[in-house]
């Protein structure tokens, strides 16, 4: 059986080639929400392709608007896939982190108590 | 099926902010209790592996492509619907803030969607369909697609509420879209519940183990 630390190791290697291979070879078709969105704007049918040009229009009137600094998981135009390489590994670890200091956290103040 | 700000208006995503921060507490108790210190590992490590699953987009055709969302199989895994809600909700934030998927008043609507409905109907289904076929490809591969689905539909009715989408175009296409989706998303939690089992069956819960039968590790 495989101990904690090989464990979470091969773990995180695991989720960091799933997202390297995605930014290769990930769809850029958009997801079934926006799909659903297109077909409601007219700009795509049920079953139809995605036309290269459709965009999603967005009436932010009364909607919060955010400005993320990684947008769909790159860094701009000028960085390309290694921008894409980036964002990925950046989230997948930060989320390994996040929720590994978290848990760890809970169950320490769950002991002090 | 990340909903984005533009889709629901301020207000609204409030109420859905209220409900899922009440999921959001169990969640955190659920990790207090429940959540032993031999489980951290699986915890973080399936918190990295659904991060990176949800980033890979698989094209589903009809100029449409969809991911993996993982709420069945964090709450499979971990044996609560709970350790669903909590992955999905860290995830959801990391993607939320660092990348724009998913709008921040909206991300109570995305957890509720993919962590609570998720997670309570990947369980649940799991749970039920384990004592009835006890196989594990069988009742993991139901309990995805429809950990899958439901969320879709609900999705649907959050954008019909927000006035966003029309409710029988909405249904019908997001309906279609991650039944197709969900198909994926079940061989994937099968395979992912089934490498897990494998190499560390001590950490699995929900009669998993049993599934594959004695001497199976």
């Amino acid at each position: 059986m495989m101990d904690n630390k090989t464990f979470i190791i091969a773990g995180i290697i695991v989720a960091l080639l799933i997202g390297v291979v995605a930014v290769f070879l990930a769809s850029g078709d958009p997801d079934g929400l926006e799909s659903t969105a297109l077909i409601v704007q007219g700009q795509k049918t049920l079953t139809g392709d995605t036309p290269p040009d459709a965009e999603i229009h967005e009436d932010l009137t009364g909607k919060f608007s955010y400005e993320s600094p990684m947008p769909d998981y790159a860094l701009g135009e000028e960085m390309g896939p290694l921008g894409g390489l980036i964002a990925i590994i950046v989230g997948t670890i930060l989320a390994f982190l996040i929720v590994l200091g978290l848990a760890y956290g809970i169950k320490m103040a769950g002991k002090a108590t | 099926m990340h909903i984005p700000d533009a889709f629901i208006p301020i207000p609204q995503g409030i109420i859905y902010w209220i409900i899922a921060l009440v999921f959001v507490v169990l969640a955190l108790k659920w990790a207090k209790n429940e959540m032993n210190e031999e489980k951290l590992p699986l915890v973080a490590v399936l918190a990295a592996g659904i991060f990176a699953l949800q980033s890979f987009n698989l094209p589903v055709s009809m100029g449409t492509s969809g991911h993996l969302v993982g709420g069945a199989l964090a709450a499979i895994v971990l044996g609560s619907p709970f350790a669903a809600v909590f992955i999905l909700t860290m995830v959801l934030i990391v993607q939320g803030v660092l990348f724009g998927d998913g709008g921040l008043t909206t991300m109570g609507a995305n957890i509720i969607n993919m962590g609570v409905i998720g997670g309570f109907v990947g369980f649940y289904t799991f749970k039920g369909l384990m004592g009835m076929t006890k196989s594990m490809p069988i009742a993991g591969l139901a309990a995805a697609w429809l950990a899958c689905l439901i969320p879709s539909l609900a999705c649907a009715v959050e954008m019909f509420i927000a006035g966003t989408v029309p409710l029988r175009e909405g249904l019908i296409a997001m309906g279609l879209y991650h039944a197709i989706i969900g198909v994926i998303e079940g061989i994937v939690t099968v395979a992912a519940i089934y490498l897990i089992t494998t190499v560390r069956p001590d950490l699995v819960d929900t009669g998993v183990k049993s599934a594959r039968g004695a001497g199976a590790s």
